[in-house]
């Protein structure tokens, strides 16, 4: 889709001669032009579900949220959140996602969970293929079942596995994880085996949490687990969340930086796109939006060339479509 | 909370304890009230929008509370031996009592609470009746004040019928068919039934947290039947109400937000607050068991000849 909006704006600005923009250019105001429309999707969500209440919405293909709901649901990303293990060493620390930690940065946390109940946990001193093999364990004593999820750390990203099998009191069979198919190629990884019960931790205000934890009736437990965030972590609470994988979150991440990647031809090094090169990304927005981002994009490039006309033409060719929207 | 299957039931699964499970279809998880009420009761076309969880969690426990106090009928029961200063320490769930008794060769003898205190602080005092005090400041305690020495270590008159009253063994003699004693002759005319009664008797030190009993209670064994609130001792996982209350508790949420919430109609808070007091209702009737089948067994009593 970038090149066949690249190739729209481009037909837009050359039309009276108004000028070129540069592939980098491009590059820039289409990650803008992205972003804009991203946060976008959010405000019209809203926008629907007060529609809704007023009963001034439709069901079926008039059904808007649901679309919506959709175009989000393509940013969702589930995965375990990172223990923080500066000090101390054991705590109820937990890095919220990042490309460091989960691979992507959040846009919105949208569900913390805990998995309440903690089975086993030990250290491998074994290695074979799928097979997680501890000789103090007691995995049969501790109720661990096929099906159980492992929580571990491999290549500083935390990552589960399923139980597949459980093979012996020190022994577990267990799928691979989605990052690598080698979890289990050295001895002295510290694992921890959960049951499938999931509870949702609530998110508390600061100014709330303190009370709360105060709270003979409210304070947080296992069964209602809350967090609270603070820069770049969260806090689990009941403070005895400080395990492996004990924290799973659904996320919705920020979209990929779009780039429009090209090979220049001839002597005078016009550029023509090539999408085989490693850094090449295109939009993850879906097709419709189109028209939405050749008009954004052109709102900035005509800002950039200095000329009215365009960002006039941009313009009102979004209000028209935001009215036709409502 | 999945259903479980029958050997889960009866069984555990295997695991023990095996009893776990008894019993358990009645009862409906706090876990599954909140996490229901935030489902069907909460959202975006609801009258319900963007509470947080902890305070559906602080309604449904209030009124777990409040229904275990009276609606329930779920009384807990314990059995201890009374220790050596006629104490009964109230267990660690305690709210209210509901009847205590002695146990004796197999028998409950219901006891009377004592409209009397039987138990009292006290401070030293010097001849002239003046407190004596320590350096700082503290009035000097004994470790038993006189109307606790007498009750623990003496048989200690008493109001009552039993063992500690004042005519107890005492002689007396007939004359015209009615009983006469040496001493205090006539003072049983206008005798009190409220004192009429010849079990021990206790009090309860609620501060303390003890039920103090009347002399010669040493090594009795006693049972208490109490009311908890049902919270658990906090463990939220093992809260429990019984399933004729369910709709109730979710109405009884709804209102207790809905009353409290800016801006909310009036009509819509007492709509809540009638459909509140009516599934209470409606639940009480369901648990109190009123049925033909045991209305039939009190009515065949009527007939019985009274000789």
């Amino acid at each position: 889709m970038i090149n066949s909006v690249r190739n729209t704006v481009l037909s837009v600005l050359n039309k009276n001669n108004y000028g070129y923009i540069s592939p980098s250019d491009f590059n820039l105001y289409a990650k803008q032009a992205q972003l804009d429309i991203f946060e976008n999707y959010f405000y019209e969500y809203n926008y629907q579900i007060n529609k809704e209440n007023a009963r001034s919405s439709g069901t079926g293909y008039a059904d808007i949220t649901k679309g919506l709901i959709e175009v989000i649901d393509m940013f969702s990303v589930s995965s375990p959140l990172s223990l923080s293990t500066t000090p101390p060493m054991v705590s109820n620390i937990y890095y919220l996602p990042s490309p460091t930690t989960t691979g992507y940065d959040y846009y919105l946390l949208n569900k913390v969970l805990v998995y309440t109940t903690l089975l086993s946990s030990g250290t491998t001193d074994s290695v074979l293929a799928n097979k997680c093999i501890d000789s103090t364990a007691t995995f049969v004593t501790d109720g661990v079942k096929v099906g159980d999820v492992i929580g571990l750390v491999r290549t500083n990203i935390t990552q589960y596995v399923t139980v597949t099998l459980v093979d012996s009191e020190t022994e577990l069979s267990t799928t691979n994880s989605i990052y690598t198919n080698t979890v289990w190629d050295g001895v002295g990884v510290s694992y921890v085996v959960y049951n499938n019960d999931l509870q949702e931790a609530e998110k508390v205000t600061h100014s709330k949490i303190t009370m709360l934890n105060n709270s003979l009736l409210t304070a947080p437990s296992l069964v209602y687990p809350a967090y609270t965030e603070e820069g770049l972590i969260m806090t689990a609470y009941p403070n005895s969340i400080n395990d492996i994988g004990r924290v799973l979150s659904q996320y919705i991440r920020y979209p990929n930086t779009p780039k429009w990647t090209y090979v220049s031809l001839g002597s005078s090094g016009e550029p023509s796109f090539d999408q085989s090169q490693p850094d090449y990304q295109d939009f993850e927005l879906p097709a419709s939006d189109e028209g939405d981002l050749v008009q954004k994009i052109l709102q900035y490039a005509g800002m950039s060339i200095r000329e009215a006309s365009v960002v006039q033409f941009a313009g009102g060719l979004e209000n028209a479509e935001n009215q036709q929207q409502q | 909370m999945a259903y479980i299957s029958q050997y889960q039931y009866y069984e555990n699964g295997g695991t023990a304890p095996t009893d776990e499970n008894w019993g358990s279809y009645q009862y409906v998880s706090l876990f599954e009230i909140v996490n229901n009420f935030m489902l069907m009761y909460q959202g975006n076309h609801s009258l319900i929008n963007n509470e947080e969880r902890f305070k559906i969690l602080f309604h449904a426990k209030r009124a777990i509370q409040e229904l275990n106090y009276d609606a329930f009928k779920e009384i807990k029961v314990l059995e201890l031996s009374v220790d050596d200063q006629l104490r009964f320490v109230l267990p660690s769930d305690y709210v209210n009592w509901v009847r205590i008794s002695k146990e004796s060769n197999g028998i409950l003898y219901p006891l009377s609470e004592n409209i009397q205190t039987n138990w009292s602080s006290a401070y030293l005092q010097d001849n002239t009746g003046k407190i004596l005090f320590d350096i700082d400041g503290k009035a000097l305690s004994p470790q038993f004040s006189e109307l606790d020495y007498a009750r623990i270590f003496t048989i200690k008159p008493t109001i009552y019928l039993n063992g500690g009253s004042p005519y107890n063994g005492m002689s007396g003699y007939n004359d015209g068919g009615d009983w006469y004693f040496e001493r205090q002759i006539g003072s049983r005319f206008g005798l009190n039934t409220e004192t009429a009664n010849s079990n021990p008797t206790f009090n309860i030190n609620s501060k303390q947290g003890v039920i103090n009993f009347s002399s010669g209670m040493h090594n009795q064994l006693v049972v208490l039947e109490y009311v908890s609130d049902g919270l658990e001792n906090g463990n939220d996982s093992k809260i429990t109400v019984n399933k004729m209350f369910e709709d109730f508790l979710y109405a009884y949420i709804e209102y207790a937000i809905l009353s409290s919430k800016l801006g909310v109609q009036e009509y819509v808070i007492s709509r809540a607050r009638k459909r509140k007091g009516a599934l209470l209702r409606n639940a009480k009737i369901r648990i109190s068991n009123i049925h033909p089948g045991r209305l039939l067994m009190n009515m065949r009593g009527k007939d019985k000849w009274l000789k």
